[in-house]
């Protein structure tokens, strides 16, 4: 079985007492408990302003246990892309200096071919790092 | 100290894929200003497969910024000690599911913070299942 496993430790100090919350899990595909997601996209780009992209070229499997990861690698603080969903705006990644940028890890439903997630960046040319953890995909005939 | 969120991501579906870690520190929009507020960490148990709204955005106590720097952190820890990976919550914003967390599994999301943009949770099945979840986002 192929094994990739996500871990998280989030701490803060908002609160009058610090938190810290460590997570693990292991991907697995969708409605088992012993077959673990076993392909994956894997990509750096640079994403100019101004453009919708969809940063996933084929359209995994849909609803089932997909895994995205995407992280903004600039080190401008007011750079930054829109996440969107389905024509839903979901969010922001902003970068940071010292590769502080913001990453997001999301369960990537894409239940329909127009749920594929659509990145617009801002500032200037945002660079984008992301990666898909699927079980299967409809390639696109050459 | 901040806010900040660490990432490990290590697997062996390709060969040669060195693994992923990355950090970030939680900052106000456009700035490296730590963020300012939380909703704090909480946890809702579901025992029905029918969708609730995980945060509602026009009822929070401290009225989020729109369209900023906001994430949210969610995770199923199943129930009483059980995590069962089989059976899963579909996660939405507003009416548009993002995906589905099964037990066990987290996820770290940016949000827009707009009052119509709700964070639902959709159980899968009726069998009791608990979210744990913190947002953290700019005061309006």
């Amino acid at each position: 079985m192929a094994t990739t496993t996500a871990a998280v430790t989030l701490t803060s100090d908002l609160l009058s007492d610090n938190m810290s919350v460590s997570a693990s899990t292991t991907c697995m595909k969708a409605g088992t408990t012993a077959d673990g997601l076993d392909m994956m996209e894997y990509g750096y780009v640079d994403i100019t302003s101004g453009t919708a992209y969809d940063i996933i070229g084929n359209t995994p499997t849909a609803s089932k246990a997909s895994k995205l990861y995407v992280k903004n690698h600039s080190t401008d603080e007011t750079y930054y892309i829109s996440i969107v969903l389905d024509a839903q705006a979901v969010g922001r990644l902003y970068g940071g200096p010292n590769d502080t940028g913001d990453w997001m890890f999301i369960p990537a439903d894409f239940h329909d071919a127009n749920a594929d997630v659509e990145i617009t960046a801002t500032g200037g040319t945002n660079k984008i790092c992301y990666a898909l953890f699927h079980e299967g995909t409809t390639l696109v005939a050459s | 100290m901040a806010t900040t969120a660490t990432i490990s991501i290590s697997s062996d579906i390709a060969p040669g894929f060195g693994g992923i870690s990355a950090s970030m520190t939680l900052t106000q929009a456009g700035t490296i200003t730590d963020i300012d507020s939380t909703t704090g960490f909480q946890i809702r148990k579901l025992s029905a497969a029918s969708v609730v709204d995980l945060v509602t955005m026009a009822n929070e106590l401290v009225e989020p910024e729109d369209s900023q720097a906001a994430k949210i952190y969610i995770r199923n820890i199943g129930y009483k000690d059980v995590i069962d990976k089989s059976v899963g919550v579909t996660i939405g914003v507003k009416s548009e599911p993002i995906g589905k967390l099964y037990g066990g599994d987290w996820m770290m999301m940016p949000l827009t913070c707009i009052d119509a943009d709700d964070i639902t949770a959709t159980p899968e099945t009726a069998d009791t299942v608990v979210l744990e979840y913190v947002m953290f986002f700019e005061e309006a």
